[in-house]
């Protein structure tokens, strides 16, 4: 089997365009005689459809969040803290008294207390938890964002395919992002502190008309150059200028100034809650992978205050998120995650901080796949260990892309070496899927 | 101290893929670009493929010049070329663009893009030095593994210590990059398709690096240490240096010091590292051992065939294995004998590169036009027509910047020596652009942020459609005929006579802009830039 039709046996990511016009590779050209029609009324082809709706947005907690200030709260123990655990709409669920907020909306969030991710330094930490394994010297590895942008990517859309917003705090530098071996196609688009991305308003010194003119002229010399030499890497060079003209087209997307002033007022002030908003635009563009940042949550000295400011305005956030989302229709078909590097101690050191932890920690999933009000794994008392349930890294994306419909080991090839979008082996947490 | 690598070959055969007899080959005194057309004629006359038509001559002269000296021609050069009605003016350009001071330089780049990928490091003032002196790739080999920073190439230490943290790392990517085989699968288990590479072969190369480390500014060796491993089974084993052949190389016992050595050799480290001097040599250096051990027997045909596919990979766009670090016995090249053929040719004549880089870009097989007209292009293996292969970053900046320049700055008044000081002076300046572009891999697809800078960035295109005296653009609007500006933008964008049809939407185009002759020439210039044209070596 040649290289390219082995790609396409193995590639689920089925386009509408394609689906529709009803030209397939593989799987549906051994059903023969399939109209467009028919074609929708298979199950599996179907899913992949509805598939192509799902969106993902992360919130990265920047430096490491406390799972004692957020998701695992310990009142009363020597490990405590100060703050105190509620009662949520859950019954028998309890999480900080920083998220009152959340604490009214879990009915569509699982938590998950019981990662062990081993990693506890920045750097690493938090390379795994956006690769979902470890760095491998020989394979450049696909994010998780690339691989949901490669997963569930819509061609025509005027919306990017991955987009990703860093703190100032980690800097581009370190902020990870990358498409690996997946290709630039997939590589993300990325942001920072201000609203419009990078060389995505057209040049001031030509006109509207001058662009689009010179950019026709552009494609026809290139389609005729491209004529009698049909291969991957030409296609993707007008493919890219392509995009280009979405993109411009969709530049909108990034101005929250088109908001009524309730919405913006909903998401608050802070570029955080503007981050959310551009994320709710673009997820609702059809832009499938969007992460946005809140730094820099590294309590090593006076945790408690530090939680207090930021616990609040997740909480703030992530609830006007779910609500905007929920009005919108949107949660059903996107999934939003919390995730950090790591958690923190439960001891409290000196300065009345906590250090990094990746032994014994929390994150959250939800709406799109998610059996909302789920708690899944357990610490001991004073959450020193999981004591129920532990997880790694790789289990989390397991769920996160059975969540999605994704089947968690469909393989990409590299070379001749299959590499599953997570280790093999490895199982989702079934008990927090819908 | 030179002791000889006493090498054992254990009871693997020679598992060297597709091995003929010496007598089954083409005479070794054949000229090489015959010998690669022979065997690739061959094998399309077998598949009952016919050949493109070889390339015009405007297509010859950039192709080569891409290749042999890592930018576009000039408007003049292509010109002279294409009115020459000299029968050996492709040789005579071979020749010229070999022996420029820019060939060295193209080579350093692409080298030094492939050496050290990803590793925020450069090897290129080494690498440099090495092409501008002709060094075998026997001796960069040596001088990259062994890494000696006493010795003149001490530059080339960049290569180890970069890696030096790393042993995984350092290991497969001395079995990649120079004897073609990615062994990293056999890391965790022993090797899926490749029944004779087993862990021991991993760990065997890992080896020769374990006793490396890094000592302030400068990497180091230790006299002992071993690799231990846990194999599938789960028993623990001690890995034996290996070569990829399976040759193990035998060595002195070397006994673990004691915890007042141990002592002793951290306190002189940490005095080093201060004074800022290397660690002292080891008296039996494992790194020294590879150097000399991987040059013989079986483990030399890896080593001289792996630079052959790679280098035939760079000018052909696809390998004679395909992928490249898979070079292994249970996968065929699509010309074995070729192959074959090349290696040895390498072999006696002292791994010269450019030797074997003047014979691929003298054959038939390299000259073909990349058009296919017929249904669906031929398998690549065959090379029946020629690839179409995206630019490296060196090679799209500097054409890039050189496109744009007024074609009257190398233009025939020039002196020569002016003009090649003038293009060392663009290529030199397109370091920085050079930098916002992804090196080509296997399945290059162009990204969308390449096409958004090339668009919309204000910097970079203030700088390419520059109006100023010494630039294209400065030149256009000074032309009257729509027609000349049409044609003098694409001799030196495309380097090539624009077809009627062209000319003709070409002169429409820039007319229809509208009398503000500034902005129809920009408008002109950036169409042929951005073009898929220029972005390609077809």
């Amino acid at each position: 089997m040649s290289q390219e039709l082995f790609d396409r046996f193995s590639s689920p990511g089925v386009s509408r365009r394609g689906l529709l016009g009803g030209m397939l590779g593989g799987a549906v050209a051994a059903t023969a005689n399939l109209t467009g029609l028919d074609v929708l009324q298979q199950p599996a082809l179907a899913d992949t459809l509805k598939r192509n709706d799902r969106r993902v947005i992360l919130l990265w907690l920047a430096g490491g969040a406390s799972q004692l200030e957020t998701w695992d709260p310990k009142p009363g123990r020597p490990t405590g803290g100060p703050f105190r655990a509620i009662q949520t709409n859950v019954p028998g669920v309890q999480i900080s008294e920083l998220m009152p907020k959340m604490s009214q909306r879990l009915q569509h969030t699982a938590i998950i207390r019981s990662l062990n991710t081993k990693i506890g330094d920045h750097g690493g930490g938090a390379r795994l938890m956006h690769l979902g394994r470890r760095d491998e010297s020989n394979l450049r590895l696909p994010d998780l964002g690339a691989m949901l942008a490669r997963e569930l990517s819509d061609p025509r859309s005027l919306a990017p395919d991955y987009v990703t917003y860093y703190t100032a705090t980690e800097g581009r530098g370190n902020a990870v992002g990358q498409a690996g071996f997946l290709g630039s196609r997939f590589a993300p688009m990325f942001l920072t502190t201000e609203a419009q991305p990078e060389n995505l308003s057209r040049l001031t010194a030509i006109t509207a008309t001058e662009d689009q003119r010179r950019a026709e002229m552009r494609s026809l010399l290139s389609q005729r150059f491209a004529a009698e030499r049909q291969t991957g890497a030409v296609g993707s060079h007008d493919e890219a200028y392509a995009r280009v003209r979405n993109l411009m087209a969709g530049e909108k997307l990034f101005d929250i100034s088109d908001e009524p002033q309730a919405i913006r007022d909903l998401y608050g002030p802070t570029l955080f809650g503007k981050q959310a908003l551009v994320a709710r635009r673009l997820i609702e563009a059809g832009t499938p992978f969007v992460k946005i940042s809140r730094a820099w949550w590294d309590s090593h000295g006076q945790n408690f205050e530090t939680h207090l400011e930021l616990v609040t305005e997740l909480d703030n956030v992530m609830a006007a998120l779910l609500d905007d989302l929920k009005a919108r229709g949107l949660l059903e078909s996107t999934l939003v995650v919390t995730l950090s590097e790591f958690g923190r101690t439960p001891n409290i050191n000196a300065s009345l901080g906590r250090d990094h932890f990746a032994k014994a920690w929390s994150t959250s999933l939800t709406g799109c796949g998610i059996q909302g009000g789920s708690v899944y794994g357990k610490t001991d008392p004073d959450g020193h260990t999981v004591a129920d349930g532990e997880i790694g890294a790789a289990e989390l994306f397991a769920t996160i892309f059975e969540a999605l419909g994704i089947d968690p080991q469909k393989e990409y090839h590299v070379g001749s070496r299959p590499v599953p979008l997570t280790d093999i082996g490895t199982l989702p947490v079934t008990e927090v899927l819908a | 101290m030179t002791r000889l690598a006493l090498v054992t070959v254990i009871l693997f055969p020679l598992v060297v893929p597709g091995f003929s007899k010496a007598s089954e080959l083409l005479p070794a005194d054949r000229p090489l670009a015959e010998v690669v057309d022979h065997y690739v004629s061959q094998k399309l006359r077998d598949a009952k493929v016919e050949p493109a038509a070889a390339a015009d001559d405007a297509t010859i002269i950039r192709r080569l010049t891409l290749d042999l000296a890592g930018r576009i021609p000039t408007a003049a050069e292509a010109q002279s070329y294409v009115a020459s009605t000299d029968p050996e003016k492709k040789a005579g350009l071979v020749e010229r663009l070999i022996d420029s001071d820019a060939y060295a330089r193209h080579q350093a780049n692409e080298f030094d893009a492939f050496l050290m990928a990803d590793m925020n490091a450069s090897l290129r003032d080494y690498l440099l030095t090495a092409f501008q002196e002709g060094r075998g790739w026997d001796q960069i080999f040596r001088e990259v593994v062994i890494a000696d920073q006493l010795s003149e190439a001490k530059a080339a230490a960049e290569f180890v210590k970069r890696r030096a943290k790393d042993a995984d790392k350092l290991a497969n990517d001395v079995s990649v990059m120079f004897f073609g085989v990615n062994v990293s699968c056999a890391k965790c288990h022993d090797h899926p398709l490749v029944a004779e590479w087993t862990q021991d072969h991993f760990y065997g190369m890992k080896s020769f690096f374990s006793r490396t480390f890094e000592n302030g500014d400068f990497i180091g060796e230790r006299d002992y240490g071993v690799v231990k491993f846990k194999t599938t089974d789960g028993d623990e084993k001690t890995a034996k240096p290996m070569l990829l052949s399976g040759a193990i190389v035998d060595e002195p016992e070397s006994a673990e010091p004691t915890a007042e050595e141990k002592k002793k050799e951290k306190e002189l480290l940490e005095k080093l590292k201060k004074d800022k001097q290397p660690p002292p040599p080891p008296k039996y250096s494992r790194r020294a051992q590879l150097a000399e051990a991987g040059l013989q027997a079986a483990d030399r045909e890896y080593f001289s065939r792996a630079i052959v596919n790679r280098l035939w990979y760079r000018l052909f766009g696809h390998g004679l294995v395909m992928p490249i670090d898979q070079m292994h016995p249970e996968n065929e090249p699509s010309h074995p004998q070729l192959l074959q053929w090349l290696a040895r040719d390498l072999q006696n004549h002292d791994y010269d590169l450019t030797r074997l880089v003047r014979g691929l870009v003298l054959s038939d097989a390299y000259a073909r036009t990349s058009r296919w007209a017929g249904d669906a292009r031929p398998r690549p293996d065959l090379f029946a027509v020629a690839a179409v292969r995206p630019l490296t970053p060196h090679q799209y900046a500097t054409s890039l910047r050189l496109a744009v320049r007024s074609p009257a700055r190398f233009s025939g008044d020039v002196s020569g020596d002016e003009v090649t000081s003038r293009i060392a002076s663009v290529e030199n300046g397109a370091r920085s652009l050079a930098n916002q572009f992804d090196q080509p891999g296997e399945n290059f697809q162009v990204s969308v942020t390449e096409a958004l800078m090339l668009s919309n960035n204000e910097k970079v295109t203030n700088e390419l459609l520059r109006d100023a005296g010494d630039s294209l653009v400065g030149d256009l609007k000074t032309l009257d005929e729509p027609q000349r500006a049409v044609e003098t933008a694409a001799w030196n964008v495309l380097t090539r006579e624009l077809t009627e049809d062209e000319r003709r939407l070409l002169t429409d185009f820039f007319v229809g802009q509208g009398d503000d002759r500034l902005t129809a020439s920009r408008q002109l210039v950036w169409s042929l830039l951005t073009s898929s044209e220029l972005r390609f070596n077809y």
